[in-house]
């Protein structure tokens, strides 16, 4: 029971208070380990601080509490709901007793809590008040004269204590106690431990893909920049004869355009999901975009074949995002299909819940190492691609609820199909 | 006896066209005769027909990159200087660039570039 409630709980997108509330609860509930009451402290450098003090704070409360949870049919979902009022830190609960509470793992001298958690060694204490190496001031906050201290580490590295007594009932500590609360403490030092290296990598992460941003900005300006000035030099020599005078300058032009297009994408990229959903009917957007993408298309002896369905719903979105995200894979299919090959648009309702824009190329399909890059930043298998496109139809998919699926096989094409979410009733 | 000017070869690697175009260009009015290609592995197959005096490639490119063409071309044990010519700073630290002989970021004025060159082409 105890180690399937804590295992049930660590599948869960829980946050580590959820979590740590969780093994809490185990250590503390009739059913698990049975303690009154469970203190738990947290490594903050050098010290440990208290976080949460699970329990009763009188015996009539615990009576309440205890009927309350032992009610048939209740589950450790509605045990946690419950428990998670009773170590709410800005309310009248033990666990705001012990926030003020710090202590050092070093200073000299080393008295429990903190010399558990130091040592990495279990305490079991039996009359505290004559216990020469119990912290005075702690005894006071806890109030009891038996209690047990498991530190929780991992990795040799100091994560925190647990603090465990029976301060209602006054029952004995006893070994088999003892031995699943070091379960739990082993259980809990090694979750608080992923979760720390968890948020490290989160932020490694992030300074990776700021990296990466500082990389794509370094190529994405400098390679024009190379090209504008070289070609610049060339001009202001003399002797360039007209044509290469004109050659040269439409070089330098359109490199400038290209700048244009990074900063336009990326200030653009960097500002979606700001615009709220409004209702929108699709028909008249994706009509416009198809007729100013078809000139360009046919110009360059490719065919677009639309099929818009009848009676479609309207959809939860923003106008220009979804004509951006139109564009943006037509694009993509335009450059991916050989001249000649034909471009299949579909607009249709899929089922009650949503609308599907697919857009098929007739190209050479994509690549199976290719499919989970696609939609990183700055990637890009295009000589001038900037790699933003598909972020930037994720980032509005994403923003508006809405789903993509890619089904591809090389050598047949790719089949990009977005999913929107229909406005309810439409 | 004097022997025989010949022009010195440059086969350059990179993706951009305009920028292949323009060092083509330049390099051409310094007297040396320049190959180019758009990626990796046709880098290579025109080395396995055309013997160069000098490599110079961009790293960042579509399908291999310049780091992995500098392996192969070190598997292939021609003994032809290397020229790093990249966007980026960064991979200076990348212990497979030092490798090459030298490299250059790139820049408007290509005058880095070329004066590397004259460095190890003796005309």
């Amino acid at each position: 029971m105890l180690l399937s409630i804590i295992s049930q709980s660590f599948f869960q997108s829980f946050s580590l208070e959820d979590n740590l509330l969780v093994i809490l609860t185990a250590l503390t509930s009739g059913s698990g380990v049975g303690f009154n009451r469970a203190m738990l402290f947290l490594a903050e450098g050098d010290k440990i601080r208290g976080e949460m003090w699970l329990g009763p704070r009188t015996r009539e409360e615990a009576k309440y509490i205890w009927e309350v949870l032992s009610t048939p049919g209740i589950g450790y979902i509605e045990i946690i709901e419950h428990n998670r009022s009773l170590v709410d830190k800005n309310a009248d609960t033990l666990s705001a007793r012990i926030k003020s509470l710090s202590y050092s793992l070093h200073e000299e001298p080393l008295l429990l809590p903190a010399l558990s958690a130091s040592k990495k060694e279990i305490f079991i204490v039996r009359d505290a008040g004559n216990e020469p190496l119990v912290d005075k001031k702690f005894l006071e906050t806890i109030g009891v004269n038996d209690f047990l201290c498991i530190p929780l580490y991992a990795r040799d590295e100091t994560m925190g204590e647990i603090v465990l007594d029976n301060a209602i009932t006054n029952a004995p500590i006893e070994a088999k106690d003892i031995k699943l609360a070091s379960i739990c403490g082993l259980i809990a030092g090694n979750y608080i431990y992923a979760t720390s290296l968890h948020a490290k990598m989160v932020e490694m992460e992030k300074l990776a893909a700021l990296g990466e941003m500082a990389m794509f900005i370094t190529h994405q300006l400098r390679n024009p920049l190379v090209t504008i000035g070289g070609f610049t030099d060339q001009l202001l020599n003399a002797q360039v004869e007209k044509e290469k005078q004109k050659r040269n300058l439409d070089i330098i032009k359109e490199e400038i355009r290209r700048l244009e297009k990074v900063v336009f994408e990326l200030g653009h990229l960097l500002r979606v999901d700001l615009k709220k959903p409004v209702s929108i009917e699709v028909q008249p957007i994706i009509k416009s975009v198809l007729q100013s993408t078809d000139i360009k298309i046919k110009k360059k002896g490719r065919e677009v074949r639309p099929r818009i369905e009848k009676n479609l719903p309207r959809i939860l979105c923003e106008p220009t995002y979804l004509g951006e995200v139109l564009r943006n894979l037509l694009d993509n299919a335009f450059d991916a299909t050989p001249p000649a090959g034909k471009i299949f648009v579909h607009v249709y309702r899929e089922n009650k819940n949503w609308l599907v824009i697919s857009v098929k190329d007739t190209g050479l399909g994509i690549p199976e190492h290719l499919k989970e890059k696609m939609f990183k930043p700055f990637f890009s298998t295009k000589e001038k691609g900037i790699g933003l496109g598909l972020l930037f139809v994720k980032r509005v998919m994403d923003a508006y609820g809405g789903k993509i699926e890619v089904e591809s096989e090389e050598g047949k094409g790719a089949k990009f199909k977005l999913y929107f979410k229909c406005e309810e009733g439409g | 006896m004097k022997k025989t000017k010949q022009m010195k070869k440059i086969l350059i690697v990179e993706d951009e066209k305009t920028l292949c175009l323009l060092y083509e260009e330049e390099l051409a009015k310094e007297g040396y005769s320049v190959t180019t290609a758009n990626d990796a592995d046709t880098a290579l197959e025109i080395l396995k027909k055309k013997k160069f005096d000098l490599i110079i490639t961009d790293i960042r490119m579509p399908g291999k990159n310049g780091i992995d063409l500098i392996t192969k071309i070190m598997g292939l044990r021609k003994d032809i200087p290397i020229i790093i010519n990249t966007a980026y700073q960064s991979y200076k630290s990348d212990f497979m660039t030092w490798a090459a002989d030298a490299y250059v970021v790139k820049s408007s004025s290509l005058d880095e570039l070329k004066s590397k060159i004259k460095e190890f082409i003796k005309k």
